[in-house]
């Protein structure tokens, strides 16, 4: 089972291990500050904004059309800038690092 | 389940804008997901900043005040909206969701005992009203007046608006605040700091204002049109009851399909051409919200309902800086009522309906009923 590191708004690495599924529900699980997941993962509310690691942007992918217009909403998105709710932990990211922006 | 009736079908395929007539004046409805969405980016073009003229049809002859934190820009506007904010998240608290549960319990329990009930107004208005009273923060007994403002405060089915009177009954609960302060809604607005100084009883006014009026007939609309969706699929029940991890994706769901709010107003400062369409300035545009959660550029076979759809792009609770302060609290109660609905009810059946639509020149939207008889019979 995979792996996963959140670098908090604090600057802390918090490490989640053996879990896979959706990104925004194991930060949500895990009481992960900053990630609310308001909308349950339909990509409707931008509340789960992530920071991919640049060694995992490759790995992770660009978002799609529909993630794209709803981060948009972020004044604080970067090219690195995706909802978590769209990312699936597989095996295939086992160790991903996502840093949670800090809000404005 | 037969296939929602899109009133902006049509006009969608024709272009991005329906220009329709309100109350003598001519406004651009943009229809379309993606330019609504920019538009509520761009304020400077499209201005909140116009006092009982962002609902549409305006409200100017149903109340006073200008409703904060709806009616201002920003970047003043984060600020009014800190003020609230902290009332607005409490359904994001364990202890919330636990009241909700027991109270649509309690209503489940009275409409089991009835041979038949108004869906309307034995279950979804007590439902808002009570849940309101969570939301502010204040004693539940208040609930029983609001029940009695009907379905919608500015224009309920007697025709005559409450408005005048929720502003008095507002004003009184700030009043008796000040005297005994506590830790609701009221005590909170009189002890609030905006740029440094007290809020004026007007600008309390027109925070009550809004949480009074928005989270109405929105919150009870949504639960009736989500009775009735059972009513007619009773798989989609039982679906919920087999997996309860799919309420979220269906709570989603409902809010698109059904979204009470059929469209809001911005207000151009400056002559603006809006997608070909000439808007002088202090004219309005519509930010037409129920046409673009049907837009079939972004959603495969929009005016199906399913239950599991995801992504759901939806603008059910709007989207920029305005987004809805009682979307946590819509979804806490909309969630909480599809899995006691699943958990409790075997079958819905619907005996007589009286439909809310709002008929315009050039629409008519169905958004939601009057009054809705069913019969609920338990598992």
């Amino acid at each position: 089972m995979p792996k996963v590191t959140f670098i908090t708004q604090d600057k802390e690495a918090v490490v989640v291990d053996n879990v896979e599924g959706s990104l925004m529900e194991i930060a949500v699980d895990h009481g992960i500050e900053g990630i609310e997941g308001d909308c349950g993962g339909v990509c409707s509310c931008s509340t789960c904004h992530v920071l991919v690691a640049r060694e995992w942007m490759d790995k992770v992918g660009q978002p799609e059309d529909i993630e794209k217009d709803t981060l948009e909403f972020n004044p604080d998105v970067t090219p690195r800038s995706r909802l978590c709710c769209q990312i699936e932990l597989t095996k295939n990211l086992d160790g991903l690092v996502v840093e949670v922006p800090s809000t404005l | 389940m037969s296939e929602l009736h899109d009133p902006f079908k049509e006009a969608k395929e024709k272009g991005p804008i329906l220009v329709a007539e309100f109350q003598g004046e001519k406004i651009p409805m943009i229809l379309k997901l993606k330019d609504i969405r920019e538009a509520t980016k761009d304020t400077e073009t499209y201005s909140s900043d116009a006092p009982r003229r962002v609902p549409i049809p305006s409200e100017e002859d149903v109340r006073t005040v200008r409703q904060y934190p709806l009616e201002v820009d920003p970047p003043v506007h984060a600020e009014h909206r800190k003020i609230v904010e902290p009332f607005f998240l409490r359904p994001k608290l364990p202890e919330y969701e636990k009241k909700l549960n027991a109270l649509i319990d309690r209503l489940i329990d009275e409409a089991l005992e009835r041979e038949t009930l108004d869906v309307v107004h034995d279950f979804a208005i007590p439902l808002q009203s009570h849940a309101l009273t969570y939301l502010l923060n204040v004693d539940e007994k208040e609930a029983e007046l609001w029940i009695g403002w009907g379905i919608h405060v500015f224009k309920d089915g007697d025709g005559k608006s409450k408005g005048p009177f929720m502003e008095k009954y507002s004003e009184q609960m700030f009043l008796a605040a000040e005297k005994n302060p506590g830790e609701d809604f009221f005590s909170a607005l009189n002890q609030a700091k905006f740029d440094g100084r007290k809020l004026t009883m007007e600008e309390k006014l027109g925070y009550a204002n809004i949480a009074f009026a928005g989270g109405r007939d929105t919150i009870i609309h949504t639960a009736v049109n989500i009775v009735d969706y059972f009513a007619g699929s009773p798989k989609g029940l039982e679906c919920v009851r087999e997996h309860p991890q799919m309420v979220k994706t269906a709570a989603e769901e409902f809010f698109r399909v059904f979204i009470p709010l059929t469209h809001i107003g911005r207000v151009c400062p400056h002559d603006t051409n809006v997608h070909g369409h000439e808007v002088k300035a202090g004219g309005r545009v519509s930010l037409c919200w129920s046409s673009a959660n049907r837009d079939p550029e972004v959603f495969k076979e929009p005016n199906e309902v399913k239950l599991d759809r995801k992504p759901n792009p939806h603008v059910a609770f709007g989207f920029g800086p305005h987004n809805c302060l009682g979307a946590h609290h819509a979804r806490a109660i909309m969630r909480s009522l599809i899995l006691k609905l699943a958990e409790r009810v075997e079958r819905i059946e619907v005996l007589r309906t009286i439909e809310l639509v709002e008929h315009e020149k050039e629409y008519s939207r169905k958004v939601g009923y009057e009054l809705l008889e069913a019969k609920f019979t338990a598992r």
